[in-house]
């Protein structure tokens, strides 16, 4: 080979290298940057530069929308399904983490320019507002060049020719992509807001369980205020020009400032946040929902920065009215250049809410079996039942339904000054005989969750030969509901099976089989939510069936994730602790502790487990 | 800018195109404006000190120059009597060019150091008097670039060549971009013709330039910057790991200060033989090296070679080393007496070679370690030579070979505990660790991938070394390499292009501090 030869097939080689690299990344597409169809993945590409990939996602949706709200992060928790509803919109949730306000500017003229817009929705977030111009990493925080004007070649060469790992991780991802939200897809393509179906599905608790489960709020870091004039006049400049953009094109507008955690409201200096709000508010109205007695109560935080959607749904109640739903009375303010300055003054008053106006304690009882031979862990003798339930209501304990914690919790309905609830897993047959009488003598409610498929099962185990603790039936069932004394929920229909009189895999809890498909175990669990409460709803009358038991108190985050998605929004497990509910966060309705009673619990145990709960 | 920006290659793709492209006669003034833009992106402001060398030693070589020409216009008989007439003349211009560059060197690069040797005796002398320090910054390459004029300089002393008349073409010289990171540095007589001859364009030496840059690329991106991240790990807070593990840093600090050194050396000269110019070897595979004097001939070769050239043999042959001479062989009898002056000249070379690395005790140190060993190593010469014939010890053989070689590479390593710990007694520290507390088992408990590499960036670093080592092996063994690469068939040449640059590729210019997306919202 001569070294001219040896010269052009370097050259050669360095080139077809250089087209694989360019090529591979144009058809992975990790940023969403190429409208191209070819291994599509917009949550992944959203996560990876929302920026850029909701752009690439409207082009081929946006008839599907008519509404948009932008800002950054925290904008994700306004949720696009209440502006729906309020609006009777279509709203797109435009979020991009790190966003400022020309990055909002951008993205509103590009919507406006492209696209029929009824309404837009800016959140004014206090940090985002502080900060304004900036790049960090350029691949994920690049604004498309339709929105920058950047030169085209510039922007798609940098995709082009990235780092190829970017476009190998999207590949690998695409292996280990679960129906739960992992850290490469957090994004729900189709509202644009974040995926937050596990953070929204998990148990809430005590504020001591919650700084336990996220130090971040026991420990809040010390920092400095990092409020910078210039930006704050940028970001004000911004907003006056898609004020002025709306205006010109009919657009309704909305300007939110998203609630902000008390510990980093701290980080700003008060007369400079003053100051910024007050030259909002010459800029434009808006709804200020970021210090209130919300701010300092971290069980509405996802993290430091970020509130959860319940605060959203809150926010969105009171701009739209919305009465049925609990809202705390300092939350949110409408704020015009006329009230301003008083508004600045109630935010320097802000105070957290008494503990005693927001939050319950309530225990909650588990049996199962009434039996006059009572033995074992889960079996209690009436004798011994009558005696607990009547130190009950002499110490002037009131036992309540699930769904006056929901009604609580949600709309803020007090409860009685001692609640308790009273609970039976499985549905035997001594509940009806023995326990609904005495419930029923001492004016005390409970709540039963069968077993759908053996309700009825007097002798035999299902349709086997094997003999069966008998179990009520759902005309003994439909008495008791009618009676007023007793609800009944779901212990699933058929999750909790006793595995030695099954003939195949059994199904003894709630949970997916070890290598059974997330869609195939998703399908199964759905479809027992289906039965459970048609099966209750026909035998009994019941009319809400959204309570469940877990058998034996197991779950795990796609239980609890699939469980929220077929409306059970009440569950208890078999945790034997007190419960402390949070107005306005239904998630303290997700993981419903339960103290074990049966033959070998006193009645002084009964008592003190009651009272520890207040304690 | 660094040889492995992307800005660095697009400048020397720019520059190749411009050097062929453009009439012969401009060639030199392109390497000479390339020069200048490099200089002037790395060094910023700094440029001006390239333009003092250059004016300093240009002025000082022209009045040399005609000094020298007076002198050998001088009829014959009257030579002599003309060379002593001008001789304090061309030693004043001679020390004076050193001086305005020497002085400088030491102001800008060993002033602070010694003001802070200095403070104590300032303070005892007049308490709060502060001796001020220096401000300046280092200038980009300037310990080569000033090594190099200073021996050319001398060298027109010398009167080995007239002086260079054309003040662009002598920066160019002094400022020649791809040897102001890291030298070598040439002699004026090698280097100078070559910048200012016109060329054809040499596809042969486009690619063995070519060749070379992508064996420095490898040799400095897949395999140094892999291992120094080890080596910062450990050296960033030596006194938490045991003494083996700091014996294998300082193992991997050899790698790693050979494979970027050399590996940037190959880029230097494989970018200058882009434009047709061989550049001087500056590594000789050291690894092979039989004695530490072997070492340093193989190992910053043009560093060596300055030293023996414009240091050594000066100051062996002056008069003071003369009279010492005369008095050690009257005063200490047989071989010792005749090698004491040598020796003492050995010792202040390896010293001032300590030094030159940098104002710090542990160049000092590093400086005097060596120079100790070969001082004592050639003042115990003859009695080694009677303990080897009492052992019957075969010269030729491969077992005295392969010891011989195992020594040095022994001592090389001791001596760079000196210049990596992070100050000297952390080193003798570290040294007293790695003997008494070595702790072995942390070699392979898992201690080693808990300092920032992972399995395979090892079996990364090994399988590389062993390709590296293999062709060292080859070239000290049999020769050069690319004769017997062009003899294959094509396809296994052209595996030949493609492995190295996939290599290059993977492991080499994809870098670690790639941020995958599991770390934007590692906390969602």
């Amino acid at each position: 080979m001569t070294s001219k030869q040896w010269l052009a097939l370097f050259c050669a080689t360095v080139l077809c290298l250089g087209a694989c690299v360019v090529g591979f990344n144009w058809l992975a597409d990790p940023f969403g940057v190429f409208t191209h169809k070819a291994l599509e993945w917009s949550s992944y590409e959203m996560t990876l530069n929302p920026r850029t990939a909701k752009i690439t996602y409207l082009k081929e949706h946006h008839q599907e929308y008519d509404s948009y709200i932008l800002g950054c992060s925290s904008t994700s928790s306004f949720p696009t399904e209440q502006l729906n509803e309020y609006l009777d919109a279509s709203f797109y949730n435009m979020i991009m983490y790190g966003a400022d306000m020309l990055d909002v500017e951008q993205d509103a003229v590009y919507l406006l320019e492209n696209y029929e817009v009824k309404n837009l929705v800016v959140n004014v977030y206090l940090d985002n507002a502080c900060v304004y111009d900036q790049v960090t990493n350029p691949l994920s925080y690049s604004m498309p060049p339709e929105t920058t004007g950047e030169s085209a070649a510039a922007f798609y060469a940098r995709y082009l020719f990235m780092d190829p790992r970017h476009s190998l991780d999207k590949l690998k991802a695409m292996g280990e992509d679960t129906y739960l939200t992992q850290s490469f897809d957090v994004f729900n393509e189709v509202t644009g807001a974040y995926d937050k179906k596990v953070r929204d599905a998990e148990a809430i608790g005590s504020l001591e369980q919650y700084y336990e489960s996220y130090p971040i709020f026991a420990d809040y870091p010390e920092a400095a205020c990092f409020t910078d004039e210039d930006a704050i006049t940028g970001t004000l400049e911004s907003l006056t020009r898609i004020r002025d953009l709306c205006q010109e094109k009919g657009v309704n507008l909305l300007v939110l400032c998203a609630p902000v955690y008390a510990d980093y409201w701290d980080y700003f200096d008060f007369d400079q946040v003053a100051d910024f709000y007050t030259r909002l508010a010459q800029v434009t109205d808006y709804w200020d929902f970021s210090y209130s007695s919300v701010s300092f109560e971290p069980r509405y935080f996802y993290d430091e920065t970020h509130f959860r959607n319940c605060v959203g749904e809150m926010a969105l109640a009171r701009v739209f009215g919305d009465d049925s739903v609990y809202i705390p009375q300092d939350f949110g303010v409408y704020v015009t250049a006329d009230n301003v300055s008083s508004h600045i003054q109630d935010l320097r008053a802000a105070q957290p809410q008494a503990e005693e106006s927001c939050t319950a304690q309530v225990p909650v009882f588990l049996y199962h079996q009434i039996d006059p031979q009572a033995e074992g862990d889960i079996s209690i003798t009436p004798e011994h039942f009558e005696a607990q339930i009547a130190a009950l209501a002499e110490a002037g304990y009131t036992a309540v339904l699930p769904e006056d914690l929901q009604a609580y919790v949600n709309q803020g309905k007090a409860l009685p000054e001692k609640p308790i609830l009273i609970t039976f897993d499985d549905g035997y047959l001594s509940n009806y005989e023995y326990a609904w009488p005495i419930l029923e003598k001492y004016g005390m409610k409970a709540t039963i969750f069968v077993i759908g498929s053996t309700v009825g099962n007097t002798e035999h185990y299902k349709d086997t030969d094997y003999p069966i603790t008998p179990h009520f039936t759902w005309e003994q069932a439909r008495e008791m509901v009618d009676s007023g004394v007793i609800s009944i929920q779901s212990h699933t229909y058929d999750m909790h099976q006793w595995a030695p009189y099954e003939s195949g895999q059994a199904r003894e809890n709630i949970l997916r089989w070890e290598r059974e498909s997330e869609d195939a175990y998703r399908q199964v669990l759905s479809q027992d939510c289906g039965l459970i409460r048609e099966a209750i709803t026909q035998g009994t009358g019941e009319d809400q069936v959204h309570v469940l038991a877990y058998p034996n108190g197991q779950l795990d985050p796609l239980a609890q994730v699939t469980l929220l998605e077929n409306g059970f929004d009440i569950l208890f497990t078999t945790q034997a602790s007190c419960n402390t509910l949070l107005k306005g966060q239904p998630q303290s309705l997700l993981g419903l502790g339960r103290y074990n009673m049966n033959q070998a619990v006193s009645v002084e145990q009964t008592l003190e487990w009651a009272s520890d709960a207040r304690g | 800018m660094s040889f492995t920006s992307l800005a660095f290659l697009l400048l020397v793709g720019g520059a190749v195109l411009a050097y062929y492209i453009l009439p012969k006669r401009c060639q030199w003034m392109v390497l000479l404006a390339v020069s200048m833009v490099f200089y002037w992106v790395g060094g910023g402001k700094t440029i001006l000190y390239v333009f003092y060398t250059a004016a300093t030693v240009y002025a000082a070589t022209l009045l040399l120059g005609h000094f020298n020409a007076l002198k050998n216009a001088a009829p014959k008989e009257e030579k002599k009597a003309v060379a002593a007439k001008y001789k304090p003349y061309r030693r004043a211009v001679v020390l004076a060019a050193c001086l305005a560059n020497f002085v400088l060197l030491y102001v800008l690069k060993y002033w602070n150091f010694t003001a802070g040797l200095l403070q104590p005796l300032a303070d005892r002398l007049s308490p709060g008097a502060q001796i001020p320090l220096s401000e300046l910054v280092l200038p980009l390459g300037v310990s080569f670039f000033m090594f190099q004029s200073v021996g050319y300089v001398i060298d027109v002393y010398r009167d080995k060549h007239p002086p260079e008349k054309n003040f662009a073409k002598l920066l160019l010289f002094v400022s020649f971009f791809p040897q102001m990171v890291q030298g070598p540095i040439s002699r004026f007589h090698e280097l100078e013709p070559q910048l200012l001859a016109q060329r054809n364009l040499d596809c042969t030496s486009l690619k063995y330039g070519i060749q070379l840059i992508l064996w420095g690329y490898f040799k400095k991106l897949v395999i140094a910057d892999r291992a120094a991240v080890l080596v910062n790990s450990v050296m960033g807070n030596p006194w938490s790991h045991s003494g083996s593990v700091l014996a294998f840093s300082i193992f991997f600090y050899c790698i790693q200060l050979y494979c970027d050194f050399s590996g940037g050396i190959d880029i230097t000269r494989g970018v200058a033989q882009l434009f047709g110019i061989d550049l001087a070897e500056n590594f000789r595979r050291p690894v092979f090296s039989t004695s530490l004097t072997d070492f340093w001939r193989r190992w910053h070769i043009t560093l060596g070679a300055w030293m023996r050239d414009y240091l050594f043999y000066p100051m062996s042959l002056s008069k003071p080393f003369g009279r010492l001479g005369r008095y050690t062989r009257k005063h200490i009898k047989g071989k010792l007496g005749k090698i004491i002056p040598t020796s003492l000249a050995t010792f202040i070379i390896y010293f001032v070679i300590g030094i030159w690395h940098g104002a710090n005790w542990r160049y000092v140190a590093f400086g005097f370690w060596n120079g100790a060993i070969i001082t004592a190593s050639l003042l115990l010469a003859p009695r080694f030579l009677k303990w080897k014939e009492a052992l019957h010890i075969d010269d030729q053989s491969k077992g005295w070979h392969l010891f011989q070689v195992i020594r040095t590479n022994l001592l090389v390593f001791l001596g760079r505990y000196i210049t990596r710990a992070p100050r000297f007694l952390t080193a003798v520290w570290m040294v007293k660790e790695t003997l008494l507390h070595p702790h072995w088992g942390d070699l392979t408990n898992g201690t080693l991938l808990t300092l920032g590499l992972s399995g395979s960036d090892f079996l990364v670093i090994a399988l590389s070394m062993a390709v590296l080592l293999a062709a060292e092996w080859y070239q000290e063994k049999k020769g050069p390499i690319r004769p017997a690469l062009e003899k294959q068939t094509p396809f296994v040449q052209w595996l030949a292009i493609l492995i190295p640059l996939v290599v290059l590729f993977c492991f080499g210019v994809l870098r670690a501090d790639y941020i995958s997306s599991d770390f934007i919202y590692k906390q969602f």
